[in-house]
């Protein structure tokens, strides 16, 4: 307790008005925010590098092995049919991997860059807590300091999920952390969880010419979006050769040298035995604070992990301590923790700001993406919603003909009475960037034939989102 | 069906009306209650709110004045085939069409818990506790919240038993009639019902045209933020976007209560801002203090209180008097009895019952200072009920010690603390507080040596006490050291003149310096 006191009263003891815990897209967008409103801030980051799970491990790699399998693909099976002739193209995937590792290197390089550029002090650290106004940094070298924080904002990410009845040995039973690092094409690779992570990583594997199979406890890919998605995507996947297990229910997984075996039960209950040689487990991720010492702060992690906050204000229970994106509830999505990071030093500021939750647009990076917005087709069912529906499919549009791109559609809900667009759902070449249009669209509560009677440019395929709201306003799609 | 709106009888000497504003724009939809126009007299202004849920169809024009009982506009009301229609369309066959009948065109079934007559000189109330939340299901007789008027607190219970459906939110002021809630009898089929409703909130003709009025109202982004920050409710900004939206600029144009506050944000954050580019950044952290001045609504309490002293100030020929008083006398009897008396009576012995007795002889004695004016007349009163000044959580509250004249000192002292313990715990009710003829204020025990009492209208004087100091006083050729008080007599000249006023004052200091006189009534 001496020691404690003694560091109170320490005079070199440095004190920042805002003190951000975890440098993914949540905190250093906060971090930066909260430096524009004149905070002194700080950031801590366990790692040697800045830019969190997204970064690192996460959306950028991911997307960066997404397009090269993806020019790949299309080298082998597309170019010809545009007029190219290539040799047969091989993979290097050193050079592959290197190069995703590049991007990362520049983006990280990029962190660093907004950091110093705002004034942000960084610290390399595990960030801990030692009070309720103090992170206590302990540094590699095993070196320790305390930090005095007006407000301590908790952006510590999350973890992949692991079951214990699968071995995850990170060399043969694997997560998505490693299945950005392979050196070796799977033969056959075995995705457990056909969510929004195996689907993307999988079909990436898919398209540089693994076998992959996709054990998945619920009866669709993608099954939290719109099932028309996770329809429309399993149809496009299974273009690539993959197989599906829905509906089953892994019991165990086991390595015998080069051999992966998963076992899973149907929904009849009948035991499947699938061999090998990579098995992906991803299953989800959990909240991670491990390490925080949350304790000393007064606070303490609910049954899942997350860290309880108030909706006004993303403050925890105890005044001053905020907590964004991965560790508090809501969808784990990096540009959802990012407006929560603007939010909460907008908040500390005395600001108002708001968040649309119902308003964050999911995205799955295969390809054709998929991407939504608001309400299901189940949700407004079950809410008792009487709502319009107007689809579009992408190969009536000349853009995605002349591109080859024909795969999906744009489906858009629409209130039955007002014509408000309640949800917007599409699978196609960039959806992932067109779904901003419905964003604003229904930020501003547009109805469907507010967006079609707007000029679309021709040919774009952002013209599929046009006559969709057409089609849902009163089925008078012009191309379909 | 189209209902015609008049204009309102509005006072009594009022006759005609000037179409001030409107809020709202022909051909908009407008809901129950929602203010659509502002109305000017010549003594003030009013808002005229919506009588039904509709289109609006406006007649008088801004500029136009109008007598009582003219048409201003009429509101198409369509709400029943819209109803209809959506149950028919809506893919939830379990719902029983009556149900959503209940909500849209048979408001029998929904009550409406409107804001009751609490007492004659009370017209608006402020909604401070909501005890029960919207969707909660409420008991006959249950209190579902607490009202504030200017005078008291009082709760509300429940009308019937039902799903509660809150309409005025912590804070809102209400007039006496207007609806703080609704309550839906057969809760079992309010959630769903709840949700047709919505639907059914926008009218017929919006769904295909693009003249969507079902998100009139509805702000952008950046104008929720600005509205937020200003403490505007989006309801009372008039949108100009699209179908009624509200658009930054509109936000930004909404100069409501807290325009003053936004602005001492601004200016803090952006010259913070300019000193991180400077590249002076540690040392900012004090001046970033975002805000450093805070907005709060008044209480009606407080809105009264203001409301009344500006007009005793305005309306009465205020001045005051002073004398001191050498409280020796008092204090050593207080001294010597003290603990015998709070034996006998089981309270303790406090000055305010000399004080008071002391003020009800005097006023015997010049019953102008125990009068008022009503019109040209002066109305005498009697008797004496002293009103005392109470400190209480939310402000200053006024009992009443009735006929105090009749009462022992005893009798007084246990009125005081009974009544300054039902102050604290605001539960005075209207009647203990009002009818005074007589006030007497007590700014000692915050440590005032001297000040100026308001009289508390319509009475005519107030008497200030105050601290007691002790003194260099001359006795008898000789400074000795008393124990004074100060004593302030504030009246009014109108119907007190100088010779009584003085002369009061001077025999309250009689018989307190000599307390004998209390008691042979010399």
């Amino acid at each position: 307790m001496g020691l404690r006191a003694y560091s109170f009263s320490d005079a070199y003891m440095q004190e920042f008005d805002v003190v951000v815990i975890g440098s993914g897209p949540g905190g250093y967008v906060s971090a930066i925010r909260a430096a524009q409103l004149g905070f002194k801030t700080a950031i801590i980051e366990k790692y040697a590098v800045m830019g969190g799970t997204c970064l690192n491990v996460g959306c950028i790699p991911s997307k960066a092995l997404l397009d090269s399998s993806e020019h790949y693909y299309n080298a082998v099976h597309h170019f010809q049919e545009h007029g190219i002739d290539v040799a047969k193209p091989k993979i290097n995937l050193k050079q592959m991997i290197a190069r995703k590792s590049g991007v990362v290197e520049k983006m990280n390089g990029g962190i660093s860059y907004l950091m110093k550029k705002n004034k942000i002090t960084t610290f390399h650290g595990l960030g801990s807590f030692d009070s309720s106004k103090t992170v206590k940094l302990t540094k590699e070298d095993g070196s320790s300091e305390v930090l005095a924080a007006k407000n301590i904002i908790i952006a510590t990410g999350s973890k992949p999920t692991i079951l214990p009845f699968i071995p995850v040995d990170k060399k043969r039973i694997i997560t998505s952390t490693e299945a950005l690092q392979m050196t070796e094409i799977p033969k056959h690779l075995i995705v457990i969880g056909a969510g929004v992570i195996g689907a993307e990583l999988g079909s990436v594997y898919a398209r540089l010419g693994s076998k992959v199979s996709f054990v998945e406890f619920a009866e669709g890919m993608i099954p939290t979006m719109d099932k028309t998605m996770g329809k429309e995507l399993q149809k496009s996947i299974a273009k690539l050769g993959a197989e599906f297990y829905f509906s089953h229910k892994v019991t165990s997984a086991s390595v015998k040298g080069t051999e992966v075996t998963v076992k899973a039960q149907d929904a009849a209950g009948k035991e499947v035995e699938i061999k090998g040689d990579y098995c992906l487990v991803c299953i989800g991720r959990r909240p991670y604070t491990d390490g925080l010492n949350l304790a000393a702060a007064g606070l303490v992690a609910d049954e899942r992990g997350r860290i309880a906050v108030d909706e006004h204000t993303l403050q925890t229970s105890v005044p001053g301590i905020y907590a964004i994106g991965d560790v508090v509830r809501g969808a784990m999505l990096a540009h959802k923790a990012e407006e929560e990071g603007v939010f909460v030093a907008e908040v500390i500021a005395g600001q108002k700001p708001h968040i649309n939750y119902n308003l964050i647009p999911g995205v799955v990076y295969t390809w054709p993406e998929v991407a939504s917005v608001g309400k299901t087709e189940q949700e407004l069912k079950t809410a008792g919603i009487a709502y319009k529906e107007g689809s579009f499919p992408f190969k009536a549009l000349g853009r995605a003909v002349a591109s080859m791109d024909v795969d999906g559609l744009v489906k858009v809900l629409a209130d039955a009475t007002t014509d408000e667009i309640l949800g917007v759902h599409m699978i196609g070449a960039r959806a992932a960037d067109m779904i901003a249009e419905a964003v604003v669209a229904m930020e501003y509560r547009a109805s469907a034939e507010d967006v079609a009677r707007m000029s679309h440019a021709h040919p774009t395929y952002t013209e599929a989102m046009k006559e969709a709201c057409l089609a849902a306003t009163s089925k008078r799609a012009l191309h379909a | 069906m189209a209902i015609d709106m008049k204009v309102p009888a509005v006072g009594e000497s009022i006759t005609e009306v000037t179409v001030a504003t409107w809020n709202k724009k022909e051909g908009d939809h407008v809901k129950l209650d929602e203010v659509l126009c502002e109305l000017e007299s010549d003594k003030a202004t009013f808002e005229l709110p919506a009588e039904a849920e509709g289109i609006l169809h406006i007649v008088a024009k801004e500029g136009d004045v109008l007598p009582i009982g003219a048409v201003i506009c009429s509101i198409e009301v369509g709400g029943v085939q819209v109803a209809v229609n959506v149950a028919d369309a809506a893919p939830v066959a379990a719902v029983p069409l009556a149900s959503v009948a209940a909500v849209s065109s048979v408001p029998a079934q929904v009550i409406e818990v409107k804001v009751p007559a609490v007492g004659e000189s009370i017209t608006e109330v402020t909604v401070s506790v909501w005890n029960k939340k919207s969707g909660d299901v409420v008991k006959l007789d249950e209190v579902i919240c607490e009202l504030e008027s200017d005078k008291a607190t009082f709760e509300l219970p429940a009308e019937a038993a039902g799903v509660l459906e809150i309409v005025a939110e912590p804070g809102a002021v209400v007039a006496i009639g207007g609806i703080l809630a609704k309550i839906t009898v057969g809760a079992s089929v309010v959630p769903v019902a709840v949700v047709v409703s919505d639907a059914v909130a926008a009218p017929v003709t919006s769904a295909v045209s693009a003249d969507a009025s079902y998100a009139s109202g509805h702000p952008s982004p950046a104008a929720a933020k600005i509205l937020d920050e200003k403490g505007v409710s989006a309801a009372d900004v008039a949108g100009t976007g699209v179908g009624g939206r509200i658009t930054k600029e509109d936000a930004l144009a909404a100069a409501k209560p807290a325009s003053a506050s936004a602005v001492a944000v601004t200016p803090a954050v952006s010259a913070a801002s300019a000193s991180v580019a400077s590249g002076s950044v540690a040392s900012g952290s004090a001046s970033v203090a975002p805000e450093r001045t805070r907005r709060e609504k008044m209480s009606s309490l407080r809105k009264t209180v203001a409301r009344r002293l500006v007009a005793v100030k305005n309306e009465t020929a205020m001045l005051t008097t002073f004398n001191e008083v050498d409280m020796k006398p008092v204090m050593d009897l207080r001294g010597k009895y003290k603990d015998k008396f709070k034996e006998k009576h089981g309270v303790g012995l406090g000055f305010m019952s000399f004080f008071t007795k002391a003020v009800c002889v005097a006023l015997k004695e010049f019953p102008s200072v125990n009068a008022k004016i009503d019109g040209e007349e002066i109305v005498y009163h009697d008797y004496c009920d002293i009103s005392i000044a109470v400190s209480a959580p939310k402000g200053l509250v006024v009992p009443v010690i009735r006929s105090a004249e009749f009462l022992s000192l005893a009798g007084i002292e246990s009125e005081v603390v009974r009544l300054a313990g039902k102050a604290r715990e605001n539960k005075l009710s209207l009647e203990e507080m009002s009818g005074g003829t007589f006030t007497i204020t007590n700014g000692g025990v915050f440590g005032s040596m001297l000040s100026t009492p308001i009289i508390n209208a319509p009475q005519v004087a107030i008497l200030g006490m105050h601290n007691i100091v002790e003194r260099a006083v001359v006795v008898d050729g000789q400074v000795v050291v008393r124990p004074i008080m100060y004593l302030a007599l504030s009246y009014d000249h109108r119907i007190i003149d100088g010779r009584e006023s003085v002369s009061f004052l001077v025999r309250v200091k009689q018989l307190l310096e000599d307390p004998a006189r209390l008691l042979l009534d010399i």
